[in-house]
């Protein structure tokens, strides 16, 4: 048994850890976990530990149900918000088949296969995802709860707030994790937060999105708050966006910067973005994949809502941020549609397909739009070939239905069940009555 | 002094353009003071006198001095001509430093020990006790670099003066390899000075522990004359209060990059070669530099396989040898485990890949290096038998290829005396190899083509160019080597099979259980128990057996299931026994052999069959007999049968043997390559019409009366589209005659159905016979009379049945009922119009049964027949067009799906993309239906989830290995392209891109 396996077992001994949580993402993006007791930890680094794959959303179909979870060692963590009372571990797992093939519908092995495909071309994929999220009272809305803890605004610094609290153990606990936090602070709604993860290659960055969120719910619950990465929550205040910075490395030179090209970027950075915005519609689906992340995109303020792109321009879908001069490494461009209830492989995955298609096919890149798009009529935003996002759900999932880049990247059987599922979301959406309705036409009708 | 020196002389001593030879021996014997006959001789051991003679005269010219010295030591003469005359580059580094000559007055018994070189280098550049330079820039790389090309210079001395080159073969790549490692360690010393010079503190730099480890053939002590060196960089701190871990790896990745510089970079003494850290963790992007810890931390967690492969050759080449040790130590024990880990079968067959692929194919007939028969060969054998043994023996722990091949010999894990031959084959070819290479000092690795080129080359080698045809003696060491596999590799295993020591080798059960293990077979133990039973005995058949076995074994273990393939060969082996044919097809026929392999491992449905009629084997030894058989053909020989066998009983029987030969036949075909998806559908289509024939006519020719009698194809058997295990769709006819008519005709054509449908029972092949599209589906009589088709179809014809017999053809039956019943069916397929009502009803009926007919539970993304875009959406697209312009569209006339698709597209009705789109569903759909009965000899209409099914139907149809996943997505995604055509162009009327030209 190899020295990293030898590691976790003795630690669980020496900790007296009580319990191990075995982590991996379903189709959907929703973490999953099966605790084991110590003692199966061995058995289950020697051959997996089965389950039926078909209680997971999207994982297996129910006549190959059985599917294993092989915990990773390199992953293994003491869970900070245990306390010391009963110790408990994570370890993230690969799944595989009963023969030992990666699993097709594993989102982390989607990803995977995609960072695989850009490595053929020489590239390593970065990301550095800024993430939004509210911080709430608790999440009972029925009941009067669902209320921002407070009504500070964009960095602002609240006095004793209990959002200043939450950020600072949020990250203490991120770090004891093992994960790098760029920035935290407030964000322009009421108890809305932002926490920036430092640049990491897509596949850490994604598995570190994945334990942030359960870390950012965890620090808010004790707490007595609740936090939400819904993207729009509010209809008055702004949604929770994922803002994320993109670029591509070749050995360890950005792949995006030219110095003296336009912005410092490279024929290969103006290529992936022209890719990015010529996909963009048909990818939204996975970037913005419920009902409610289409309030977010389409709710005015800074919200994306149409594929342009611009060097500084806060209603550009694609913006080319500044930078520090000299500094080519940090040469990139930021995705502005994505929301926080992504799941973080599937849309990497998607966003770097488009890019790369942009790169092989060698698109043109149109010129940048230097107005603010919300305010253009919409003859204008035609004659200036500013094309939208999808407008709700259902839309979405008809351009994506016409895919073939999803449907490559994603692997028929993911493809398949991501429409499956987001059509029956859409379906139970439409049936539902909703209060607007109520309230414009019960009256009069 | 001679005066005149014959010009026969010049030529003898080798030289190409006499006259200039004669003028240069001339001129050298004045500047040296030599004879110009003594000249002449020793130029004469050159493998280019023309070329050394010439450098000669123009070095010598500019040191007389140097002529007179070096021309009156015969020994230091002979020596420097043959450097010069086998090398221009060495050539040139010597005019540019004629005082290097010095370097070959002592003739050498030996090279310097590595330490010797090292230090020599280290003076060099004048390195003090702490490895530090005293010089630095390019006054010290060019010292460096000079002293580097003397030490080898000296080597190709000693080389080129060998009697037999290949006996100093080991040693000269051992000093070369060395000479490699001493100048990285002097450069190392001068990029510790520039950190200096450029403002580092001496003690920092001092605290630097920093080793290079080498790799590839450098680590191995194998090297060539021009190769890149392969290293790996790791550093640590002396002193962690002197200087952090972190500093020492900043300090330690400057030294690395410095020291590359400093042996490669263009200067005034140009570059040495390339020193490649490319194998570090994580490659080109990884940290130039890490820590042993990280090293060790990232071999546990995420190395690849091959890495481990790579760590095999580790070995500390240069810095702190401590360190160095520790590295090396600390990572055997995963490159010695890497054998026991997850995915070594698949490893080992890209490691195979790596050995054929990848050559242009320019250069196949010319490469020492790559492809079957070259160095890497020996090298791939080599290291995979390490890895299989060195599991559990550390004897075979060895980096270099020949002591790692001559160790495998004295352990008995190969014959001792192969394990000699073959070492020396290596040495042949790498004796070249070095030859090439030093001629320009380029890396090269191809075998030249051109006279004069494979004259020097023969030359330098040390061949006698008139007896020795260089070509020749490389071509038939290749063809040595690359049965080098199958002698080392498997032999082994026969001799551990039966128990019996052959040769010293003393391989045991489980060590040749761990050898089949490698190469894919899932239960060893049992491959075992059948190589015992096909090779143990006296009898002829055994000794045969012993004798292919090995090469046999190689080819199933390409299959896709070994296991299964090694047991069908055992008992088809045992139901042949000792016809004479059999064994001498397997000993003398490599293709035939090979073919029977594949069809084993690859097909149960061939496998099984093959059991029935062993004789068919015979038919692999050329593709003449694996041609399908005409109709024609076949139609003779069953007439033949009928007339030769009087009973009903056993003239069925004959059929029944017929059909099962023809039908294994044409899957052999399929499997082996020689017939495409249209041939196989022809012949299957042929066959069954034939045999089906030949079941009527045993049935009608014991009464005395019969009515007429026909039989319609449907489905894919009427549209010539059969598969393997297709069923056969029918529907049967009779018109009464003079002599049999009323009652008792259709009496009579009951009975020949019902025999005909006994006589299909064959038990060994099934041969399922449906008749559920007759008029009333199950409900309805079995035959009926012309006059009750036509009334029926009149009256009652349901708008299925007319796109029924859209496939409809006749197949067996009299001449003047065939027409009549096709005439018949024109009518009701083709008719002038089709109400909207009709087309309404087709589309709804489509609807109800993608709902209806799946089975329960069954993924209609995988349903190869009623699923997503498979079979019936293509054809029921195909038939709604067909039903709806058939009569005006003659090309839609046709029972067959793809010709009626091809029609659509031609007519317009159709895109062109759209008709792609659905042709290569309903291909592909198709395929894999056949492939599914190929693979485990069941039908299944349902592209199976099992890996290894999957893996099977992969290979049957063609991919190549490790290509399971790849089917599934390809079925998935060509199989969803059709469904939105089929939705598109099925369910909607304003999608046609235009309306039905008028004819």
């Amino acid at each position: 048994m190899d020295k990293q396996q030898d590691f976790v077992l003795r630690t669980i001994e020496e900790r007296g850890v009580k319990f191990v949580r075995l982590w991996f993402t379903d189709v959907v993006g929703t973490l999953k976990s099966v605790a084991v007791a110590p003692a199966e930890v061995e058995g289950a680094f020697a051959e997996g530990v089965g389950f039926d794959g078909s209680a997971i959303e999207g994982l297996t179909r129910s006549f190959e149900a059985d599917v294993l979870a092989h915990p990773d060692p390199s992953t293994f963590q003491i869970l900070p918000w245990r306390g010391d009372v009963d110790p408990a571990a994570r370890m993230f797992c690969d799944i595989t088949t009963p023969d030992g093939q990666p699993a097709q519908a594993d989102p982390r092995n989607v990803l995977k296969r995609t960072l695989a495909k850009a490595a053929d071309k020489g590239f390593t994929f970065y990301t550095h995802p800024e993430i939004e999220f509210y911080l709430l009272n608790n999440s009972d809305w029925r009941n009067g709860g669902g209320r921002p803890i407070d009504q500070a605004g964009y960095f602002d610094n609240v006095p004793g707030g209990k959002g200043h609290d939450f950020r600072r153990r949020a990250v203490r606990m991120l770090e004891d994790l093992g994960i790098s936090v760029e920035y935290s602070h407030h964000e322009a709604g009421p108890g809305q937060n932002e926490i920036d993860l430092r640049y990491a290659d897509a596949l850490t960055t994604a598995d570190n999105i994945m334990t942030m969120r359960t870390v950012i719910k965890e620090v808010a619950l004790e707490l007595d708050n609740y936090a939400t990465f819904m993207p729009k929550p509010f209809a008055d205040h702004p949604g929770s966006g994922m803002h994320t910075h993109l670029s591509l490395f070749e050995g360890d030179t950005n792949a995006f910067y030219e110095a003296g090209g336009k912005y410092q970027l490279s024929k290969t950075g103006r290529s992936f973005i022209a890719g990015l915005m010529a996909h963009a519609p048909e990818i939204t689906a996975i970037t913005n994949q419920y009902v409610n992340s289409y309030k977010r995109l389409w709710g005015g303020d800074e919200a994306p809502s149409f594929v342009t792109w611009g060097h500084n321009n806060r209603s550009a879908l694609i913006r080319v941020p500044l930078y520090k001069p000299s500094k080519s490494q940090s040469c990139r461009v930021e995705y502005r549609a994505i929301d926080s209830a992504a799941n973080p492989y599937l849309a990497f995955a998607v966003m770097l397909a488009a890019g790369l298609k942009g790169i092989d096919e060698g698109y043109e890149l149109a010129p940048e739009a230097e107005d603010n798009v919300w305010e253009l009529t919409d003859v204008e935003r035609r004659s200036l070939g500013y094309k939208p996002l999808p407008s709700s759900l259902d839309h979405a999932i008809s351009l994506m239905e016409d895919s073939e880049l999803v449907a490559e990247t994603l692997g028929e059987k993911v493809f398949d069940y991501v429409l499956l599922n987001k059509r029956r979301e859409w379906r139970e959406y439409r049936s539902q009555v909703t209060p607007f309705e109520l309230e414009r036409n019960l009256d009069i009708l | 002094m001679s005066d005149a020196l014959a010009l026969s002389d010049v030529a003898k001593a080798g030289f190409i353009d006499l006259r200039r030879g004669r003028e240069t021996a001339e001129a050298l014997g004045h500047l040296t003071g030599c004879d110009v006959s003594v000249v002449l001789a020793v130029l004469g051991v050159a493998a280019e006198p023309d070329v050394a003679g010439s450098t000669l005269f123009e070095m010598f010219s500019a040191d007389p001095e140097l002529a007179v010295r070096c021309g009156s030591d015969r020994a230091w003469f002979e020596a420097t001509v043959r450097v010069i005359g086998a090398s221009r580059g060495l050539g040139e580094f010597l005019t540019r430093h004629p005082e290097r000559i010095d370097g070959l007055r002592t003739p050498r018994t030996d090279f310097d020990s590595p330490e010797e070189m090292t230090r020599r280098l280290l003076a060099s550049v004048g390195a003090d006790s702490e490895g530090i330079a005293a010089r630095d820039g390019d006054a010290a790389t060019d010292a460096l670099r000079c002293e580097y090309r003397a030490i080898v210079c000296e080597i190709a001395a000693f080389d080129l003066g060998a009697e037999d080159a290949t006996t100093v073969l080991d040693r000269v790549a051992r000093a070369l390899a060395d000479a490699a490692g001493a100048a990285i360690e002097a450069s190392l010393a001068v990029a510790r000075a520039t950190l200096v010079a450029q403002g580092v503190a001496r003690a920092d730099v001092s605290n630097v522990a920093l080793a290079v480890i080498g790799m590839g053939k450098c680590g191995a002590r194998e090297l060539n004359y021009v190769s890149d060196v392969d290293v790996i960089y790791v550093a640590e701190t002396r002193s962690e209060d002197a200087l952090s871990t972190e500093a020492a790896l900043t300090h330690a990745t400057k030294l690395t990059q410095l020291l590359a510089r400093g042996i490669y970079e263009p200067g005034r003494e140009p570059g040495l070669w390339e020193v490649d850290a490319n194998l570090r963790p994580e490659g080109k992007a990884g940290a130039l530099v890490r820590t042993l810890d990280s090293h060790l931390a990232y071999y546990e967690r995420w190395a690849k396989n091959w890495e481990f492969q790579a760590l095999l050759k580790a070995r500390a080449i240069a810095g702190d040898p401590d360190l160095g040790r520790r590295y090396v130590e600390g990572v055997a024990p995963q490159v010695w485990t890497s054998a026991s880990r997850e995915g070594f079968v698949d490893q080992v067959q890209r490691m195979r890949e790596r050995v054929t692929d990848h050559i242009p194919a320019n250069e196949v007939d010319f490469q020492i290096k790559l492809g079957p028969g070259g160095l890497r060969d020996v090298e791939f054998t080599v290291q995979l038998l390490q890895l299989v043994h060195g599991l559990h023996d550390p004897r075979v722990r060895l980096r270099g290829t020949i002591e790692s091949l001559t160790a495998l010999g004295e352990a008995g894990y190969v014959g001792r005396d192969e394990a000699a031959t073959f070492a020396d084959s290596y040495r042949l070819l790498r004796v070249l190899e070095h030859r090439l290479q030093l001629r320009n000092l380029r890396r090269t690795h191809l075998m030249p083509t051109g006279d004069e080129d494979v004259r020097v080359l023969a030359r330098a080698a040390g061949f006698d160019v008139a007896s020795v045809d260089l070509t020749d003696l490389w071509r038939s060491t290749k063809v040595q080597v690359r049965a080098l596999h199958e002698r080392l590799f498997y032999r082994p295993l026969l001799a551990a099979a039966a128990a019996l020591p052959e040769e010293g080798l003393n391989l045991t059960t489980e060590q040749a259980q761990a050898r089949l293990a490698a190469i894919g077979f899932n239960d060893p133990k049992g491959a075992l128990a059948h190589i015992t039973a096909l090779t143990s005995g006296v009898a002829r058949r055994s000794t045969i057996q012993r004798a292919i076995l090995p090469v046999l074994l190689q080819w199933l273990a390409a299959g896709a299931d070994p296991d299964f393939g090694l047991l069908a060969f055992r008992r088809l082996s045992e139901a042949l026994g000792e016809s004479h044919w059999y064994l001498k097809m397997l000993r003398d026929s490599q293709a035939a052999a090979e073919r029977l392999m594949k069809v084993l491992s690859g097909s149960r449905y061939v496998s099984d069959l093959l059991e029935r009629l062993p004789e068919a084997t015979a038919w692999l030894d050329g593709d003449e007999e694996l041609e399908p058989r005409d109709a024609d053909s076949l139609r003779v020989e069953i007439d033949a049968l009928l007339a030769r066998h009087d009973t009903q009983e056993s003239a069925v029987a004959a059929i029944r043997t017929l059909r099962r030969r023809e039908v294994l036949r044409l899957a052999i075909a399929g499997i082996v390559g020689v017939g495409d998806i249209a041939t196989l559908a022809t012949g299957l289509t042929d066959l069954s019409r034939a045999v089906l024939a030949g079941f009527v006519g045993a049935a009608m020719r014991d009464a005395a009366h019969n009515p007429e009698f026909a039989i319609v194809a449907m489905g894919r058997f009427g549209g010539g589209e059969l598969v393997f295990g297709s069923d056969l769709d029918v529907m049967f006819v009779y018109r009464a005659t003079e002599t049999c008519s009323g009652a008792q005709a259709q009496a009579r054509a009951e009975e020949i159905v019902a025999s005909l449908l006994s006589s299909a029972e064959d038990p060994v092949l099934a041969l399922e016979i449906d008749m559920d599209l007759r008029p009333e589906g199950k409900q309805g009589v079995r035959v009926r009379s012309l006059d009750s088709y036509e009334q029926y179809y009149d009256r009652w014809g349901a708008t299925w049945e007319s796109q029924a017999l859209l496939r409809a053809t006749v197949v067996v039956g009299d001449e003047p009922l065939t027409r009549d019943m096709t005439t018949l069916i024109d009518a009701v397929r083709y008719p002038e119009s089709v109400s909207a009502e009709a087309v309404r009803d087709i589309r709804r009926m489509k609807a109800r049964v993608e709902g209806e007919r799946l089975p329960q539970g069954a993924d209609p993304t995988r349903h190869l027949k009623l699923g997503r875009g498979s079979l019936s959406d293509v054809e029921w697209t195909a038939q709604l067009m067909q039903l709806r312009y058939g009569h005006d569209i003659p090309g839609l006339r046709t029972t067959s799906t793809l010709s009626a698709l091809a029609a659509c597209a031609e007519a317009g009705i159709m895109t062109a993309a759209d008709v792609d789109r659905l042709r290569d569903a309903w291909l592909l759909a198709s395929r894999v239906r056949a492939a599914g009965t190929l693979w485990n000899n069941r039908l299944s209409d349902v592209l199976p989830t099992d890996r290894s099914a999957l893996e099977g139907l992969a290979r049957l149809l063609g991919m190549p290995p490790g290509n399971a996943s790849q089917l599934e997505e390809n079925y998935l995604g060509t199989t969803r392209r059709a469904r939105a055509v089929f939705e598109r162009v099925f369910f909607d009327d304003d999608a046609r891109p235009s309306v039905a030209p008028t004819d």
